[in-house]
């Protein structure tokens, strides 16, 4: 996906799971596993952002 | 850690929430936001408190051993310009390296030409607010990271790698010095989590205040709107932070909001619409915030009274003590009110006197806590703190 189309980032996320998802191949594994992992350590990112502009 | 450690710790503990809650506990607490003074207490320089947090956090649990304070800031010290410098940040100006190392770090805001959010950017900011952060503004703050059109650098990689795990390293350190706070001296560690209302971070960070002031009169439309699509974020942040057994409060660290330095109508239209849903949220999460009120807000008590009772605890800076307490004392928790000046050229004598007037004035039913009027530096004298704390320890007895 093109860096510049626009993409919703609710709070706490900076690359939403629905396009992590559509980048993967089909997740024969545990699908939900994945997505957990996914925004957990995306939302770090998030609060780096944040903390950079709130408290830094 | 010993029995009756543990015993004032929960004493203290009890006694802060009980204020905070704006009831009256056995005694007032005593909990001052002690910064660069803990530096001059503890045989530091300010640079070795704001480059070194483990000096900071040593510092600040040798005041807390010391003294009898019921709760404070794990490290009031907080902008840790090891991190910033790691980052490249360009907007302060470090102790030792760009100011004296005994003077505390200052933020540098840019001319109005040079602010990190030019004035046509609002659309880009209000349509996806942390894109921008990382595309637009944080190119503008970092001398290392590369903006989108240009090609990156090993110096853009390290800053976001350098950053990324000081600032995980930082925030974990903070669980052990809470834990030390408590184990080696009984102390609460006084708040958790941060805030600022959408229009202050929009004028302190991304347009500058006079850029800010300007567009409130020539787009009110925009910056209202920018306001509005940083709220959700600001929410989420602060409760990312907040103290989970829900003690202490969430701080949000109040600026350029106020009358004079907006118009009583951009505050009623624009700063209070977009904070006030926010307090609300995070007390609907069971969440108190600490309004570190700095400056004079006492034009818009009236608008802090619509909170829900207890919801906030008031700290006073510049505002009359006395007109906040018969607004809004009845609603909420007090604290401060004594004047810097007088912990830095004062006697102590005369610290002991204004504590009287202060406690006699306002603290007769509880609900108030006990600290100066702004975080307290290093030009404060020990025997005025000492003055304080002995005072009121003796005086605030209910």
């Amino acid at each position: 996906m093109s860096e510049k189309e626009k993409i919703h980032r609710d709070p706490g996320v900076c690359i939403p799971w629905q396009q992590k998802l559509a980048e993967l191949p089909p997740i024969g594994g545990d699908a939900e596993l994945v997505r957990k992992v996914w925004e957990d350590t995306d939302a770090l990112a998030y609060t780096y952002i944040w903390q950079c502009l709130l408290s830094f | 850690m010993p029995e009756h450690t543990e015993q004032i710790y929960a004493e203290r503990l009890k006694r802060y929430v009980t204020a905070m809650r704006n009831e009256k506990p056995d005694r007032i607490p005593i909990r001052p936001f002690v910064a660069e003074f803990t530096a001059t207490y503890a045989g530091y320089t300010c640079q070795q408190i704001t480059h070194d947090y483990e000096m900071a956090f040593a510092a600040a649990r040798k005041c807390a051993a010391d003294f009898d304070w019921d709760a404070v800031v794990s490290n009031m010290v907080f902008v840790w310009t090891g991190l910033t410098e790691a980052i490249g940040m360009k907007y302060y100006g470090v102790p030792g390296i760009h100011v004296p190392p005994d003077v505390g770090f200052q933020y540098l805001e840019p001319a109005e030409e040079n602010a990190f959010m030019k004035t046509d950017e609002y659309d880009q900011l209000i349509e996806d607010p942390t894109g921008f952060l990382f595309n637009v503004w944080l190119p503008r703050v970092s001398n290392d990271v590369q903006p989108q059109d240009k090609p990156t650098s090993f110096r853009n990689n390290l800053s976001f790698l350098k950053g990324g795990m000081a600032m995980l390293n930082y925030f974990g350190a903070f669980a052990k010095q809470d834990e030390l706070l408590r184990t080696e001296s009984g102390t609460v560690s006084a708040i958790s989590g941060i805030l600022k209302a959408p229009m202050d971070i929009l004028a302190d960070k991304l347009r500058g205040y006079i850029g800010m002031a300007m567009d409130l009169l020539q787009k009110p439309d925009k910056v209202l709107a920018a306001c509005e699509a940083l709220m959700p974020h600001l929410l989420h942040v602060a409760l990312a932070g907040a103290d989970p057994d829900k003690n202490v409060p969430i701080t949000i660290w109040m600026h350029r909001g106020c009358v004079p330095f907006v118009s009583p109508e951009h505050f009623n239209k624009i700063y209070w619409p977009t904070l006030k849903p926010i307090i609300e949220g995070i007390w609907a999460k069971g969440h108190q915030v600490l309004f570190y009120a700095e400056g004079n807000w006492d034009a818009h008590l009236n608008s802090f009274a619509e909170l829900p009772d207890a919801s906030i605890i008031y700290h006073v800076d510049k505002g009359d003590i006395l007109k906040v307490h018969k607004t809004i004392g009845h609603k909420f928790c007090i604290s401060g009110g004594l004047p810097n000046y007088l912990l830095s050229v004062g006697s102590p004598d005369e610290v002991r006197c204004c504590c009287r007037k202060i406690i006699d004035d306002v603290a007769g039913e509880g609900g108030y806590i006990m600290d100066a009027s702004a975080i307290v530096q290093n030009d404060a004298k020990i025997e005025n703190v000492k003055a304080m704390t002995e005072f009121t320890r003796e005086y605030g007895v209910y």
